[in-house]
């Protein structure tokens, strides 16, 4: 079996409303994502096989008793611990047991009913807790205004740079009724907005909210009897702990993979007919970009400054607004631009739906621990 | 109120030397027997080369800050009344990345990258001081 992914489709997808508070447990989130994801695929819950859940509010739930709970007998599981690039590692991996018979139909679904307060009182690996904690690190904005503070230092990115990203995301979810930001953003809020950890600011952050988003994989027996379009993974790869030795390279190894990734798939960055990436913070863009060949090292900023990247413009990014304008559900972060791509590419994204979409580039990042994240994955979509 | 007390590190068989050096105002660092290569943060093994066998030694102190950042709105509660303050990624003279605190002052825009420091101890909770950095 050679390095794509043959015989697996893509057909259901499904977004719970984002809030920016909830009542309902991690678990009905799940139950909801999952619904609707099926439902999408004119599939039911008695049809599944496999199941994939991320969630860091979860425990001391987990996947196998997810199956308990929603009554589901499954021969294929996989628990996502690798944070926010476990939406397109589950899939990934995911798609190797429908290839190989271990699974026929499989729901892979992230989320979180997340808030300020939990975020803070969430549990942390030693990385962080023992090693930057005491220290008053700030948290995640903190270790990611080192790198932005670093990589503008570096290679001459400015604030604006970043904020062209940002102001094109919340364009984008003005368009999108489930993106919790929907206001207008000019230069001079994102230039001026409260700053957090320098340089920072307010809109380079995302909002924690609670929600969940899931897709449905199913092997070509199954795809080719239901009524959706047809989407296929062609190419695809996570690394982790890239590199070992260095956090700050401004890498978290997608270079490691795109070029297998590029091949599997027969296209490249130029063919993508938008890019939906991982953006805890738009530095974070900046670095998927170039690890994935859309701009050489330090050179993001100048590709966003020559495109427009609303769904309108010649490189959408983000198109439903991102975790910086959409919300950011926890683990669910990891997922969004997977059901974005999809919906995407089954041309049922209504306002923001980017012409004739046909070919998706989605990327995850996550597990963040001392100083960065650790694991980083991406695939592309293509409709049939 | 537990929001007052700042968070410290959950001590192990593996990180105790580490801690208990600081009190005694010593930087310690483990040392690959087999690689000779500095490790920090404290770990079972040794990540450069595998190794299972390190030991503890002392370190100068002395470093470079590699990148940092100035804290407005720090995520737990009590640090608070200290904020703003600059946080420091500083790579030590004998190699490995400590994430730390600046001791004293400095402009809330000053750019320290590349600014040579050396380590100076905190006491930041009763029973823990920890290492923070002061310009050299
Ligand atoms: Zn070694």
């Amino acid at each position: 079996m050679g390095p794509g992914y043959e015989g697996v489709y893509v057909v259901g997808t499904g977004q719970t409303t984002y809030e920016k508070k909830t009542d309902k447990p991690v678990q009905r989130l799940i139950w909801e994502a999952s619904n609707l994801a099926l439902r999408s695929a004119g599939l039911g819950f008695r049809d599944v096989d496999g199941l994939g859940v991320t969630a860091f509010t979860l425990g001391p739930d987990n996947v196998t008793t997810m199956t308990e709970h929603m009554g589901l007998t499954c021969r294929w599981l996989f628990q996502g611990l690798y944070g926010g690039a476990s939406g397109v590692s589950g899939m990934l991996q995911a798609a190797r047991a429908i290839q190989h018979g271990d699974a026929e139909v499989v729901v892979i679904v992230a989320a979180d009913a997340f808030d300020v307060t939990s975020h803070m009182n969430m549990s942390r690996n030693p990385g962080q807790h023992d090693y930057m904690g005491p220290w008053g690190y700030g948290a995640a904005n903190g270790i990611f205004a080192m790198h932005t503070r670093l990589y503008m230092k570096e290679f001459g990115a400015t604030r604006e740079d970043f904020g062209r990203l940002c102001i094109a995301q919340r364009e984008n979810a003005m368009l999108n009724p489930n993106a919790l930001l929907r206001t207008r953003m000019g230069m001079e809020d994102y230039l001026n907005a409260r700053p957090v950890a320098d340089p920072l600011r307010l809109f380079d952050c995302v909002l924690p909210c609670c929600g969940a988003d899931a897709v449905v994989l199913a092997s070509e027996a199954v795809a080719r009897r239901l009524d959706v379009p047809l989407i296929r993974i062609l190419g695809g790869g996570e690394v982790h702990n890239h590199p070992a030795d260095d956090i700050y390279r401004f890498s978290a190894g997608w270079e490691t993979f795109a070029g297998r990734m590029w091949n599997t798939a027969g296209l490249g960055p130029r063919d993508m007919d938008f890019v939906q990436l991982y953006d805890d913070y738009p530095l974070m863009e900046f670095v998927q970009l170039e690890g994935m060949g859309f701009a050489p090292r330090g050179g993001a900023g100048t590709l966003i400054r020559d495109n427009d990247c609303t769904v309108r413009g010649t490189l959408p990014i983000n198109t439903g607004g991102g975790q910086l304008s959409a919300g950011q559900c926890g683990a669910s972060g990891g997922m969004i631009g997977v059901y974005e791509a999809v919906t995407q590419l089954r041309h049922e994204a209504g306002d923001r739906q980017v012409p004739d979409a046909r070919h998706g580039v989605v990327a995850g990042y996550g597990q963040v621990s001392y100083g960065r994240g650790l694991s980083a994955s991406a695939c592309v979509l293509g409709r049939e | 109120m537990a929001n007052d007390l700042k968070p410290m590190p959950r001590l192990t068989s593996i990180n105790r030397p580490f801690f208990e050096a600081c009190n005694a105002g010593e930087l310690r660092l483990q040392r690959c027997t087999a690689c000779a290569k500095h490790v920090y943060f404290p770990r079972v093994c040794c990540p450069h080369c595998g190794g299972g066998a390190l030991e503890w030694v002392a370190v100068s102190g002395r470093g470079t800050i590699r990148t940092h950042t100035l804290v407005r709105r720090p995520q737990h509660p009590s640090f608070f009344p200290e904020a703003p303050y600059h946080v420091l990624a500083v790579t030590l003279e004998e190699g490995p990345l400590m994430y730390s605190r600046l001791a004293g002052e400095a402009p809330e825009d000053a750019d320290l990258i590349g600014r040579k420091v050396r380590v100076t101890f905190s006491q930041e909770a009763p029973g823990q001081k920890l290492p923070f950095f002061e310009l050299a």
